[in-house]
């Protein structure tokens, strides 16, 4: 247990300070001078005065060497103080935690979503394997894979917000303004977690104790509410994990669709404006966040799986 | 319906521009800043509040002399001493009821005695000097109002503000209607932020904001201009063009700012909404480098210009929502060239021009096409078929402004597609005639220099006659036409779509001013 918790601390560890790392490197190995970037985010238009250049880069530190630059970035992060946006002025912490608590609750929204359409489409699938009722559920979510973000959200919007009006169109303010954001981004997921749903059934209704439960007498409902579905939920608790974590800074194009201040708008715009320090503090939150995640799926995975809790001792 | 609709998100589609055409065959195309001729006449009801949805979000927490202004001011909360009237063509007062040049450096501007700030505290030369002085020493200064233009501003006396330039400018009222030199009351800074809520002198009063979200307004029942017809607004940061066009076609949005080409056709078909456009200050333009071969020939560069067919590129590419360019300036600009027409397309002539240049094609042109404008890989599509009709190969190259600007500005390059605001930084083009089109100019992509069009120049940011000063601009602008310094395509529109209930709207192309105590609803 504590050699897992070790390697997994580590695993964190590392991964914040490469993708911090990287990150930093973005606005530099990219075309364009930072320092114009970051005016330009200020003050629209193409001229930029020279003058103005040399003594915002130097106010900010952008001559000095980069790895100077990223050390001190990292000696204040480890003292807590993730610094000032270079176009706000404003503490970075300001805007990332409002923008992370929008996006984990519609991230948790769309995923809940999910889990829920999936279970039952998932189980019925398994249980009629081979037949109409699988191939329907199997052909209709698998089409759901097919539907990219860009294309399903304006036809949400067409349908709930101008045709039927029961919906906002865009916002975040109250439960409503949820619903197609989140319908939006829980569709691709629902069809993955029907598919793993299924074989995990598929998997655990051939399983040995399962034939031995029934040779028992235990009748056909209990068997596959005690001994199925737990057995086949286990890759779902992994694959749950993975999408969680990608959605956290993913979800972009849903959240600039339908204006939704959350946390792939804000890393967005911030590379673009190379506005490093909100860049970085941004990642390294998703980034923590993402492993301490995937870190705990993989912990109740292990304990949950017979085999795989082995490992963990 | 459905295809209609779908265009509204999936962006511009060529092959579908008849349809837009055809929407836009009823719809005119207005020449300046227009009201809302389709609004209701029902009965103004004061207590209705009004909902704008705008495309830019704040980036710079508030600061005045950042971009985070014009959000401000056409919200309705910020104002200057001066305002620019668009119908007009002129500076007229504002918070200030007066001003006049005391000597060749120096302009006084008397302020209004009856102007409060949203906090209660009197407007006075000490608060708006405060205030300019905020913006002057910004680290990030607004190019209308920093020390390159401006060396000072002092209280005379308690109700006269003196600013200081460098050099005799006629252009200090035009510098104090910017947005960035808004004012607010001295409470408003607090060390190095600066806190709006409250502190403006506008008929509506921020309350509150959701972060990278929207602000809330409510009337300001005190504002010295006069009764505010609206309880209130929130004024929304949408910064995706479909979703602004949806808010307004769904009645979530009274008004929408800046709607996209692709959602124009369903929102021109709706009964509830009516489409208001405007001739922007931005026209799209194919740069040439008129320092490199063969481009440094204005035999070549004209016959370029005989070979592009400029209509079907604005009814194509902008499915009728721009207009061929006739220039380097839009016709009803107050300094527009005289009796200037969009160029037509005349192969022969071009070929004739071409052969006189002794043009051989020895290598494909490169055209630069800047991925921020989704238009203008089309746009050099189209460039390409036109210019290969007079044998002249071109090369398309799609690349990131930032990227292509280190060798635009060291004259590496043969054509590069863009576009720039003549009034970005006031409300005159002669920063964008200077900068751009000048010997010396700071952002001369073109690489022209001509002793008599600098001269025109100068002779114009001297003068402080507006009506002298236009006729020196469409003078100077006719030597980059008859030089075909570059080919100047299609005059963009500012688009705004507008509720039926609303009334008293007045479209700004420039986006400063949106709501005022006369913006009014009418109750449903």
């Amino acid at each position: 247990m504590l050699k897992f918790i070790a390697r997994r601390t580590a695993t964190l560890v590392a991964a914040v300070l490469l993708s911090s790392f990287a990150v930093f490197l973005i606005p530099y190995v990219t075309p364009g001078d930072p320092v114009r970037k970051i005016i330009r985010s200020r003050v629209a238009g193409d001229v930029v005065d020279e003058s103005v250049v040399q003594s915002l880069g130097q106010s900010l530190g952008l001559q000095d060497a980069l790895f100077v630059q990223y050390l001190r970035w990292l000696g204040s992060f480890f003292s807590g103080d993730m610094g000032l946006s270079y176009v706000s002025r404003t503490p970075v912490v300001e805007q990332v935690m409002p923008a992370l608590g929008v996006t984990v609750s519609l991230v948790t929204v769309a995923l809940g979503a999910a889990v829920l359409a999936s279970l039952p489409l998932g189980t019925a699938a398994a249980l009629r394997q081979g037949r109409r009722t699988d191939r329907w559920i199997t052909a209709v979510t698998q089409s759901f894979i097919a539907m990219p973000e860009y294309w399903l959200a304006p036809m949400l919007v067409l349908l709930f917000a101008l045709k039927l009006a029961v919906l906002p169109s865009a916002g975040w303010n109250d439960a409503s303004s949820v619903v197609l954001p989140a319908a939006t981004l829980a569709l691709r997921p629902a069809s993955y977690f029907t598919a793993a749903v299924r074989s995990g059934m598929i998997d655990a209704l051939s399983a040995e104790h399962v034939f031995a439960a029934r040779a028992r007498g235990l009748g056909r409902t209990r068997t596959v509410l005690d001994h199925v579905i737990p057995n086949g939920l286990l890759p779902l608790a992994t694959l749950l994990a993975v999408w969680f974590a990608g959605l956290l800074g993913g979800s972009v194009i849903v959240e600039v669709i339908f204006a939704v201040p959350g946390m792939g708008r804000l890393l967005y715009d911030a590379v673009v404006n190379s506005d490093i320090p909100l860049a970085q503090g941004g990642v390294v939150v998703v980034v923590a966040l993402a492993v301490g995640i995937t870190t705990l799926a993989d912990f109740v995975h292990r304990l949950l799986s017979p085999k795989a809790g082995a490992a963990l001792v | 319906m459905q295809v209609v609709l779908l265009r509204v998100f999936k962006g511009s589609r060529a092959a579908l521009g008849v349809v837009a055409v055809l929407a836009l065959g009823g719809c005119g195309l207005g020449n300046g800043t227009g009201g809302n001729p389709g609004s209701t006449d029902k009965a103004v009801d004061t207590n209705q509040r009004i909902v704008v949805d705008n495309f830019r979000a704040p980036v710079a927490d508030w600061a005045p002399e950042s971009d985070a202004a014009y959000i401000l001011s056409l919200s309705g909360c910020l104002e200057t001493l001066t305002k620019y009237d668009h119908a007009e063509g002129k500076v007229v007062p504002f918070l200030a009821s007066s001003w006049k040049q005391v000597s060749d450096l120096e302009w006084d501007f008397t302020l209004r005695d009856d102007v409060k700030f949203q906090d209660g505290t009197p407007l006075t030369a000490d608060a708006v000097v405060a205030s300019l002085k905020h913006v002057l020493e910004a680290k990030v200064p607004a190019r209308a109002f920093s020390k390159k233009v401006v060396s000072g501003v002092k209280a005379v006396d308690a109700r006269t503000v003196r600013v200081s330039t460098p050099v005799e400018s006629p252009l200090v009222p035009y510098r104090l209607a910017s947005v960035n030199t808004g004012v607010l009351a001295p409470a408003a800074y607090k060390g190095t932020s600066v806190d709006p809520f409250g502190h403006c002198t506008g008929p509506f009063v921020p309350v509150s904001e959701k972060a990278k979200q929207s602000i809330t307004l409510d009337r300001n029942e005190n504002y010295w201009g006069g009764k505010v017809q609206l309880a209130g607004a929130e004024v929304r940061f949408i910064t995706n063009g479909a979703t602004r066009a949806a808010q307004v076609q769904t009645g979530e949005a009274d008004i929408s700012m800046s709607i996209p080409v692709a959602s124009l056709p369903s929102l021109e078909g709706s009964r509830d909404v009516t489409v208001l456009k405007a001739d922007s200050p931005r026209t799209a333009t194919l740069y040439l480098n008129n320092k490199r071969k063969p481009l440094n020939d204005p035999k070549v560069r004209k016959a370029l210009r005989a070979a592009l067919d400029l209509e079907a590129l604005a009814a194509s590419v902008y499915e009728g929502a721009a207009l061929p360019a006739s220039g380097p300036f839009a016709p009803s600009e107050p300094w527009a060239i005289d009796g200037a027409v969009p160029p037509k397309q005349d192969l022969d002539a071009a070929k004739k021009l071409l052969a006189e240049a002794g043009y051989t094609p020895e290598r494909p042109l490169e055209v630069i096409a800047i991925v921020e404008r989704a238009e203008f890989a089309d746009v050099a599509t189209v460039l390409q078929d036109n210019l290969k009709k007079i044998g002249v190969p071109v090369a398309v190259q799609s690349k990131e402004y930032a990227a292509a600007e280190p060798d635009v500005m060291a004259g590496k390059y043969d054509m590069l597609l863009s576009q720039r605001n003549r009034l970005i930084d006031i409300a005159d083009p002669i920063g964008f005639l200077t900068a751009d089109y000048s010997c010396e100019g700071s952002y001369n992509l073109s690489h022209f220099c001509d002793a008599e069009y600098d001269r025109l120049i100068g002779e114009a940011s001297r003068a402080a006659d507006s009506k002298e000063r236009y006729k020196l601009y469409a003078r100077a602008g006719k030597i980059l036409d008859e030089q075909a310094v570059n080919l100047w395509l299609v005059n963009e529109q500012a688009t705004d779509a507008v509720r039926k209930e609303v009334q008293g709207f007045v479209q700004d192309p420039l986006s400063r001013y949106v709501l005022t105590a006369q913006t009014a609803k009418s109750g449903s």
